[in-house]
Order: structure tokens, then C-alpha cells, then sequence
């Protein structure tokens, strides 16, 4: 079967159930996508899929189809930050990080679909995110922060 | 399949089967069988008993959970989760049904279009089905309603979408969340009957005359 | 990551004396020089000054020992060091290093000495540095306890400036100018004439001469980077999902493994049919293991799978079967004279105040807890005939060599621990059962990296719990004002089951980790005693975030507020009135300053708590202000004051603080680990939520500096979180709740 993540195509000989997020990190070797629970309750391995933010936990990929899927790596990398990212490293959010690429995924998202979200659109969106290092208000504020550059954009 | 949704100020352009190739594929098994008896043959009272089972599958948790009237909140309930309570993570599924203001169901309800029937298997997983996962309209309130309010708004062409028994039933046949509903998966309980026992009890409704129980607390 | 072999002594190496920048403390067999493990990994051209400072072609390496579960750690001591040897932390190499005994935590053992940390008599000190010996003869190279500031505060800075001399002293030595005419610069020494040469350039030269070990630290005015907003070196890697955590490592021709041990703690595996998990795809071995199977597959999944199919009989575990015997056992040992642990605090006469009349009773618990980090327990082994190398995430780097050496009988100098990043921790990674399983494994998969992960099931089951703790609570109120305070802590010993699995044997003497946090706090109550008793090991325990105080901090702040608002007077007025330790007072002050204090009642539904602990050596106190809803709690707003003595980071200071009270909150919310057939129920996240983004609160941190000592703020911000919340629900709503998590009693937004 073939995949296209990140703007590369790859062929893959798995199971059709087999999680996106293990053919991501196994397959692949993209593992910024991470493990945290494999049932969709701390978003630890959100992807885009066609843009829209994804547990790549919880979809089979055999449902994906021609859908392309982007990772945190395919977002920006350290010489070429998406403007979350930036945002994320100015308000130096991160604790141990583990759960940070799929906040900024989330983010990242959340801000394509509604540019200037409000506190409450923000909580809504990002409560599915589960962090144990407690940075959220770190996270309100990067959000906001990440809002604010599109608007200057 | 692209539509415009508007709200509150939003424009959102939201490819409904999101992220996902949209093929509904059903196991033989799941077909229902729509064969509606003869006019004139089911009673009241008949019609009665098939509306209290109607209402055991509607205010069972598999159903009720997710059809929260103007609230668009999704409930937690039933055996699986001790205490009733809204559905964790903050989540709102907005006016659009589908969380497309903040965040999608489907960003965890994903699509599983193939084998669907093992589709939940993971216990506590986020049920997904061959389509993409909504909160019911907010017209078809259930969760904490008698047994006469659902009733009533069932059988209202002005709340139910403008269906008649038949396309009720149909609905039930097309709509794979509700199908779902008899085969959760997780270890979660399933809806009571079965799904072929609930259109029938529809079609009786039906044609029984949709009746109603008077007494609130009855069903 | 290098492969580290054979001792290659080269040109530029150099002698023992050099260790001097590691280790500065230290009395008769401890003074021995620890040898250098930089000394064994040197390269030709390649010198090592001190154990915390490589310089080869590629550039200065800074060796940051201690581990980052995600606070900083490998920044802070990378800054530390780099403020003396004046070179941009960013630009340097940063390398956690070889696990080595010079490495030793020396701060991390001072806890457990029978003082308080106010107390800074002669006394206690000399037994506070006196247990930097025991923890360097053990090898201790631990990172928790929020020790890594503290140690490395001397330590680290010295090991720079000794780098840097030496290699003025180089320069000097090449140029004929004096080394005080000398100047350094970013990575350069400054000649007078404007001139530079690299550190990298006289690394050689700088080998082969004696270190220069007198050293003067610079004062805090010359500090460039400390003590000022840092920038987190490793937050571009986190943002980008390119920080390589144990879990991402992969290793040339690795297979993957699943365990499933049994979930009865210590129990043996009777039986098992693998004939399934045998014929699924990708699996190529199934491996009994200690109580419980592995497979081995070609991915992750494939061998989760796989060891899901697998049907097996479990012996029942060594412990009661339930949380309600567990209990019981724990409030049998309370007030109990055979249980009876120790009595550390035992001020006035309480015995006769509480004889008759008036008296308040009780009784508050805390329950089991997880640690559950959001990265599971994981790690890559690779074992041949002469070597075995291990590639995980850990706190305890050097017991998980010795454990692998003793599992394969290799040299310990054989087994090699290459320390990962950790997605956090909180007291997890103190432990290596998960290590030693993938070293089993991997004998048995000989010249084959084996990589083991945990899923997040099977690491929530197999967890080394935060102690379950039961309190029974007394106390008179006289004139209003508080006369008397008797608290009896019942939990079982974790030092001596964390102990007994790390050493291989029994610490004998009381377990203070009983009563941390409760018989240490300074205040004047004419009757005051805190008795802890020791319930039997039944379920294994550990450290957990804050340790004896994540529990304590509730009981004696619990209880304090109870006395306090029987005796009708104001709780912060009088937790200030009571207070004997001027540090401390402050803090109490500056929360009520910052926090508009006024009194517990806000408003009708509305309304305040105030909480203090001294942990760590660090006074904490937390103003929280909740509303009462239709739907439960919400947390509103929350007030914290800490005083580590001088901040080193305040950006770094703030994020720990507010990380420290939510995880506090988010567990006295809704966490616990019950047990049902000797079986941990909560095994994911659904049913262990802690606190997601809509329920927190607005912080305002401050922090103040009167303190003498510097302090670590990992764990300070725990254990007042839950009391200054129950305090404030109390407020809002007239219930007091005794035992946490308060979910169970009360509803939550």
C-alpha cells in the first residue's frame, strides 16, 4: 500500500489495521508522532490528515487512502518554524515535550480552521490533550500568541 | 463532499469525510430488513408495547449519550462509566454537530470503513464506525427525557427531520452510528434488541398510529 | 552515541588530580579521587579538564549528568557550568555522559536526615554533609529530590572555572604572558593584544599540565547568563518533534518487544497457551520471562498484539486482594505501638492537653497513585559475549548498570548505559524493572538489539506506587487560638522496599518518608507532635513527585485549617501568627499581599484556602480561589509564593511551579490506583484523567530570596497544591473533604 506523508510517498507491506502511528514510528521512522495511550485520551500522536488534526492512534491505515498526512516534522523543522512552533519556543512551553508535538498539531489546526479563537474556543480545542508536566497555561499563552502572528501576517 | 458551513462569524470549509475515504461497506449481516406490517394490524396497545421498547433502546446510553438536545455536549453514561457526566476533554460539538468549530469528533472517532464490525475492540477506545462520528440534531433530545417527550418528538415531523415511520426506519438502516449502537465493542453494553428488532418495533409504531403513553412516568 | 570500549590512553590524557572540579566535599575514604570516567572514552587529541568538561575537535562538551525528565535539568547544569567557563551554552556540545560515580548526588541523601531544613545549627549541617558520603561511596548517582540545583550549584560552577584556568594556564604557558593577564571570551582566551585562541585549540596543551584548582567563583553581579532569563536549550528540538527520547532511539537490526507480566505484583506466571501469538504475523519469539511472557515481533504493535493473544494463568499476587484491606491494614498500624516508626516532632505536653474537654478527631487519607508519564517505560538492550550495552531513559543510571551486570555477568565496566531524554517521569524511572526485563530478553536474543516498550497498560499495572497514607487527626482550640495538634501518619516504608530492590538489601532505622512534610514544619503550637507508624509493604511502592510531603503536605494543612477555623480565626492571620521561621513567614505574607487576601469568603458560592508546606527546603504557600457552580469546582485563580534562595532561571522557576501545583491539583481532583484482585484498576488515562487544559486555573507566582541556601523547585509546589484546593472548597461550600482525590465527594467543572 502506499502512503504519502510529509509530501513523500511511501509503500508499505502492513496489516490494513495496523495504527497510522506505528506505521509512522516503526514503518517509517518518523517519530515525532508519539505513544502515550492508543486510545485517543492524550493526543500524544496527533497528525494532520488532509489538514485537519488526527489521533494517528485510533486510524486504521488502510482507511487512509489517498489522504495526505502531515507530521510535526512536515510542519517546520528548527530552521524553518510554522509560526506555532515559533510561538511554542518563544513562550518556551515545553517541560519534557513528550506531549508537544501533539499540541502543536492541535494548534496548529485549530488556527488553520479559526484564526482568532476565543479562551473558551481554545479550552474546547485543547482539552484533548492530555499533559502531565502541567505547561498548559503555557500552552494558552502560545496559542494566543500563535493567533496573534496570523493576524500580523 | 465539501460544504460551507456558517456560524457565530465563522466560515469554515469542512470536507465532511474529513480525512477519511468515505466507503460504506456492510457485512451481510447487518442489513435490515424494512417490511412494514399490513396496515390495520397492529394495535394501540400493540403500538404501546413497541414504543416502550423503542424507549429502552432511545434513553439506553449507546443512543441517549450522544443525542443531548440543545446541549452540545456528549454525555458519558451508562454501565462503562460509573456516574453520569459530560463527556471528558471539554468537548463541544458546536452548532455544527460535528466540533468543527474547536475541535472535529473525528479527530478522535475516526473512520473505519473496512471489518467494521471489529472496528472497537480496544477497550476505552474512542468508538469509531464508516462514517464520520456527529452529535445527534438537537432536535432529537433524549438524554434524561420521559419516555412521552421523545416519544412525541419522534413521531413530529417538525423534529424528526421530516421522516415518516418508514424513513425513520430507513435512516436507522443507512445512519452506521446507529448501528453502532448494537455492537459497541469495548466492553461497552449494547443497545437493547437488536437492530432488526428495533426497525420492527418502528414499522409497528408506525403503523399503529405512532401512539404515545400518556403518563410521563410511564414506558 | 558512541560505542565505548577499550581504555585508549593518549597523549593528552590526564591524572586523577583532575576530578578535583567534580568533588568538592568529602571526608577520610571519601577524599579518594574518584577516577574520571571521561578518562576511558578519550580520543586522540582529545582532553577532559574536569568530569563535567570534554574539549575535542568537534568542539566543548559540557557533561550534564544529572537526568532531564523534563525540568530543565540539562539546560540549568549545561548553564551552570558555562557561566565559569565562559563559552554560549547554546553553542556548546551537551552530552548527559557516561554513567560514573564521580557523578554522585550528594544533596539528594540530605533529605533524609533527622533535621528540618530550618534548622542550620552546626549540627545539623555537619550530618547534612555527612551524608554526601554514604551517597558517594553508594555510588548515588541519582537525579530526583529535587537535588539537582542544589548539587550542582558549587560543583558544576567550579568545574567550570577550574576548566577555564587550566586552560588560561595553557595559554599562558604557550604565549609567556601571566594566566591573570589573561582574559576569557566564548569559547576563546583573550590575549591582552586582542589575540584568540579556541578552547579547542589549547584542549591538548591544557591536558597535559596540572589543573589549576584554585578557583574563585564569580560573584552573582558577574553572572551573564544565571540568575536572568534563560532560554531552554532543548525547547527547538521539542517543538519540532526532533528531541530523540529513549523511546524514539532505534538501533541498527533491532527487533521489538512486548512483556506482559503478571499484574499481581511480584507473582509468579503458572501457565500459558501462545499457540495464537506464535502463528500471527511478524512474531518471532515468545519467551517466558520473570512472572510473565515476552514476544518478540518486528514491530511494536505486531508484538503488543501478539502478547495480547496470549492466555495466561496468573498466580495471585503476594498482598491483599483489594484497596479496602489494603486500608485496613494501614489504619491498624496507625496509633498502634508495634507499628510505631518514629516521633520527630513531640513539642509540649500533648498527651495531658488532649487529656479532656473539647477535642477535635479526624481521620484524612490519601490514596495510591501512578505516576503514569506520558512516555512509557521503555528500553533498547543489546547484550553479546563480551558486552552489553542499554539505551533508556533513568534516573539511576549506575544501578542499572550493576542490575545488568549481575543479570549477564559481564564487568560492570562492560555494561554501558547510554542515558536518553525522558518524557517525563515523576519518580518512574527510579526504577528498572523494565530494564532488567529487556536485558532477559535480550540474553536470550544474543548479538540482537532488543527493543522493549511498554504500552501504557501494562506500564499503569506494573507501576512502583505513591503510597497510600491514612491520618488520624487531633487537636484543641482554647481562647481562639490553637492549643494543641496531634497528627499519627500511617503508610507503609517506601525507602526500604525502594532500597531493598535497588541494593539488594533492607535499610534498617525509622522511615522518615512517613511523616516529611508534616513533622518538619515550624510552628508555635504549645502541644505539637507528628508520630509516624509503619504499615507492613503490601503493594511495591516508590517516590513519587514530592514523596513524603505529597501526602503530608495534605494531612498537616488539612488539619491545621480545621483547628484554624474552630477557633474562628482567620487562617492566613494565623498560620502567620503561628509561624517561627522567618523565611517562611514572608512567604505567608507575600501571598496574602499578592493575593488581595481578605478572609476565606469571596462571595456567596465563592471562596478561598490557604495552604503552606516546607518541603524540600523550600516554604511554599498557595492561595487558591474556587466557585462553587451548578456543574462542580472551578478553579479560578491560584496564588503561589516560594522562596528558593537566589533564582537562577526565573522562566525555568515560574514553569516548575505552576507544573508542580497542577499536577498536585489535577491528582487530589480526580487520580487514584485501587486495587481489585490484586490487580491496579486504573490502566490508561480514561479512568486516571488529571487536569486538562479548561480546568486550569489563572496563576501569579513569586518568587522571593531571603533564603540562604539555593534550593531545587521540582517538587515544592506539590505538596501544599491539594490542601490550599480542599481549604477552598471548604470555603466555597462548607464541606470540609478528608480524603482525596475529592471527586469521589465532590463534582468538578
Amino acid at each position: 500500500m502506499e502512503i504519502t506523508v510529509n509530501d513523500t510517498s511511501y509503500t508499505i507491506d502492513v496489516e490494513p489495521e495496523m495504527p497510522l502511528l506505528w506505521v509512522l514510528r516503526d514503518e517509517l521512522g518518523i517519530t515525532g508522532p508519539k505513544y502515550g495511550c492508543g486510545i485517543a485520551q492524550c493526543g500524544a500522536c496527533t497528525v494532520h490528515v488532509n489538514g485537519y488534526a488526527l489521533r494517528s492512534c485510533q486510524l486504521a491505515v488502510g482507511d487512509l487512502g489517498d489522504s495526505k498526512v502531515k507530521t510535526i516534522e512536515g510542519l517546520g523543522a528548527p530552521d524553518s518554524l510554522h509560526f506555532v512552533q515559533q510561538a511554542w519556543i518563544e513562550n518556551q512551553v515545553a517541560q519534557c515535550g513528550y506531549c508537544q508535538s501533539g499540541q502543536i498539531m492541535q494548534a496548529a489546526s485549530l488556527l488553520s480552521t479559526n484564526p482568532n479563537p476565543s479562551d473558551d474556543q481554545i479550552d474546547a480545542a485543547m482539552s484533548g490533550n492530555l499533559c502531565r508536566c502541567g505547561t498548559y497555561p503555557r500552552i494558552r499563552t502560545a496559542v494566543k500568541a500563535a493567533a496573534k502572528k496570523l493576524q500580523e501576517v | 463532499m465539501s460544504k460551507m458551513l456558517l456560524h457565530k462569524g465563522l466560515v469554515v470549509t469542512l470536507s465532511l469525510s474529513s480525512a477519511i475515504v468515505f466507503t460504506v461497506a456492510m457485512a451481510a449481516d447487518e442489513k435490515v430488513e424494512i417490511s412494514p406490517p399490513a396496515a390495520g394490524s397492529v394495535s394501540k396497545a400493540q403500538g404501546l408495547n413497541a414504543w416502550s421498547r423503542i424507549f429502552q433502546v432511545a434513553s439506553h446510553p449507546r443512543c441517549a449519550n450522544c443525542h443531548t438536545g440543545p446541549s452540545d455536549r456528549p454525555m458519558w453514561s451508562g454501565p462503562s462509566y460509573g456516574k453520569p457526566r459530560v463527556h471528558g476533554m471539554n468537548i463541544q460539538a458546536g452548532n455544527s454537530r460535528i466540533g468543527a468549530e474547536t475541535i472535529l469528533c473525528s479527530t478522535c472517532h475516526t473512520t473505519k470503513s473496512d471489518d467494521w464490525d471489529n472496528a472497537n475492540t480496544t477497550k476505552h477506545a474512542a468508538p469509531r464506525v464508516a462514517m464520520s462520528w456527529a452529535l445527534a440534531p438537537a432536535n432529537a433530545h433524549w438524554f434524561g427525557r420521559t419516555t412521552r417527550q421523545i416519544c412525541e418528538q419522534l413521531r413530529d415531523p417538525e423534529t424528526n427531520g421530516g421522516r415518516d415511520t418508514l424513513e425513520i426506519a430507513e435512516h436507522l438502516n443507512h445512519d452506521l452510528i446507529l448501528h453502532w449502537a448494537w455492537s459497541p465493542g469495548g466492553n461497552r453494553e449494547p443497545a437493547p434488541y437488536s437492530l432488526q428488532e428495533h426497525v420492527n418495533d418502528i414499522l409497528a409504531w408506525g403503523v399503529a398510529g405512532t401512539p404515545c403513553p400518556e403518563d410521563q412516568s410511564g414506558g | 552515541m558512541g560505542r565505548l570500549r577499550t581504555i585508549t590512553r593518549r597523549t593528552f590524557l590526564i591524572g586523577s588530580a583532575t576530578i578535583a572540579g567534580g568533588v568538592v566535599f568529602g571526608t577520610y575514604l571519601a577524599k579518594r579521587p574518584i577516577k574520571n570516567p571521561l578518562l576511558s572514552d578519550l580520543q586522540e587529541g582529545e582532553g577532559a579538564i574536569t568530569p563535567y568538561v570534554k574539549i575535542d575537535a568537534n568542539g566543548v562538551t559540557l557533561i550534564t549528568p544529572r537526568a532531564d525528565k523534563g525540568q530543565g535539568a540539562y539546560s540549568m547544569q549545561a548553564q551552570l557550568i558555562a557561566e565559569e567557563l565562559d563559552i554560549d551554552p547554546a553553542i556548546a556540545n551537551l552530552s548527559p555522559g557516561m554513567p560514573g560515580p564521580a557523578y554522585y548526588n550528594g544533596v539528594v541523601m540530605e533529605e533524609s536526615v533527622p533535621f528540618p531544613a530550618y534548622d542550620k545549627s552546626a549540627m545539623a549541617e555537619n550530618v547534612r554533609k555527612f551524608m554526601h558520603v554514604p551517597a558517594k561511596l553508594l555510588a548515588m548517582q541519582i537525579t530526583g529530590g529535587s537535588s539537582t540545583v542544589p548539587d550542582g550549584f558549587v560543583k558544576l560552577r567550579m568545574a567550570g572555572a577550574i576548566a577555564r584556568e587550566t586552560l588560561k594556564e595553557a595559554a599562558a604557558l604557550q604565549s609567556g604572558i601571566t594566566r591573570d593577564q589573561l582574559k576569557t571570551e566564548d569559547g576563546f582566551v583573550v590575549m591582552p593584544d586582542g589575540t584568540r585562541l579556541s578552547y579547542t585549540e589549547l584542549a591538548s596543551d591544557a591536558a597535559s599540565i596540572e589543573p589549576v584548582t584554585e578557583v574563585e567563583l564569580r560573584s552573582q553581579s558577574e553572572w551573564k547568563y544565571l540568575g536572568k532569563p534563560m532560554q531552554r536549550i532543548d525547547m527547538p528540538a521539542k517543538c519540532t518533534g526532533t528531541e530523540k527520547y529513549g523511546i524514539d532511539v532505534s538501533v541498527k537490526g533491532m527487533v521489538h518487544a512486548a512483556v506482559r507480566a503478571n499484574p499481581g505484583l511480584g507473582a509468579k506466571m503458572e501457565s500459558f497457551d501462545a499457540s495464537i501469538a506464535e502463528s500471527m504475523r511478524g512474531v518471532q519469539k515468545v519467551l517466558p520471562v520473570e512472572n510473565g511472557i515476552a514476544v518478540i515481533a518486528d514491530n511494536t504493535w505486531r508484538a503488543w498484539r501478539a502478547v495480547d493473544a496470549i492466555d495466561i494463568k496468573w498466580a495471585a499476587g503476594p498482598y491483599p486482594a483489594g484497596t479496602q484491606e489494603i486500608f485496613a491494614e494501614i489504619e491498624k498500624a496507625v496509633n498502634s505501638e508495634e507499628h510505631r516508626d518514629h516521633r520527630q516532632r513531640d513539642d509540649g505536653d500533648v498527651t495531658t492537653a488532649l487529656e479532656e474537654g473539647d477535642n477535635f478527631e479526624a481521620v484524612y487519607k490519601v490514596p495510591y497513585l501512578a505516576h503514569a508519564p506520558m512516555e512509557p517505560m521503555n528500553a533498547i538492550v543489546k547484550v553479546t559475549d563480551d558486552q552489553c550495552e542499554i539505551w533508556t531513559g533513568t534516573q539511576i543510571p549506575l544501578f542499572v548498570r550493576d542490575h545488568a551486570a549481575e543479570m549477564t555477568g559481564l564487568d560492570k565496566d562492560m555494561v554501558f548505559v547510554y542515558v536518553q531524554p525522558m518524557g517525563g517521569s515523576f519518580g518512574h524511572k527510579l526504577e528498572d524493572t523494565h530494564v532488567l526485563q529487556a536485558v532477559e530478553i535480550a540474553k536470550a536474543m544474543k548479538g540482537t538489539a532488543v527493543k522493549l516498550v511498554w504500552s501504557r497498560e501494562e506500564d499503569m499495572t506494573h507501576d512502583y506506587l505513591r503510597p497510600g497514607a491514612v491520618a488520624k487527626g487531633r487537636g484543641k482550640v482554647v481562647d481562639g487560638k490553637v492549643e494543641a495538634f496531634d497528627l499519627s501518619v500511617g503508610q507503609s516504608g517506601l525507602m526500604a522496599d525502594w532500597f531493598g530492590r535497588l541494593m539488594g538489601m533492607n535499610i534498617p532505622g525509622p522511615d522518615a518518608t512517613i511523616t516529611t512534610g508534616s513533622w518538619d514544619q515550624r510552628f508555635a503550637i504549645p502541644n505539637y507532635r507528628v508520630t509516624g507508624y509503619r504499615a507492613p509493604v503490601m503493594v511495591p511502592i516508590s517516590s513519587w513527585r514530592s514523596v513524603g510531603a505529597s501526602g503530608n503536605g495534605f494531612f498537616h494543612d488539612s488539619l491545621l485549617d480545621e483547628l484554624i477555623h474552630k477557633a474562628d480565626a482567620d487562617p492566613l492571620a494565623e498560620r502567620i501568627r503561628l509561624c517561627l521561621d522567618d523565611t517562611s513567614r514572608k512567604v505567608l505574607e507575600k501571598v496574602g499581599e499578592i493575593s488581595g487576601w481578605n478572609g476565606s469568603f469571596i462571595s456567596e458560592n465563592r471562596g478561598r484556602g490557604v495552604a503552606f508546606c516546607l518541603s524540600f527546603g523550600v516554604p511554599t504557600a498557595i492561595v487558591t480561589e474556587v466557585t462553587h457552580t451548578d456543574v462542580g469546582i472551578k478553579i479560578d485563580r491560584v496564588f503561589v509564593v516560594v522562596d528558593v534562595g537566589d533564582v537562577l532561571d526565573p522562566i525555568n522557576l515560574e514553569a516548575q511551579v505552576f507544573g508542580g501545583v497542577i499536577f498536585g491539583m489535577a491528582h487530589a481532583m480526580n487520580c487514584e490506583t485501587t486495587f481489585e484482585n490484586h490487580t491496579a484498576q486504573q490502566d490508561n488515562y480514561h479512568a486516571f484523567e488529571g487536569m486538562r487544559l479548561y480546568q486550569v486555573p489563572e496563576f501569579e507566582i513569586v518568587a522571593l530570596s531571603n533564603a540562604e541556601k539555593i534550593r531545587g523547585i521540582g517538587e515544592p509546589g506539590v505538596p501544599p497544591s491539594a490542601p490550599s484546593l480542599g481549604n477552598a472548597i471548604f470555603a466555597a461550600t462548607g464541606r470540609r473533604i478528608r480524603e482525596l482525590p475529592f471527586n469521589k465527594q465532590i463534582d468538578f467543572v
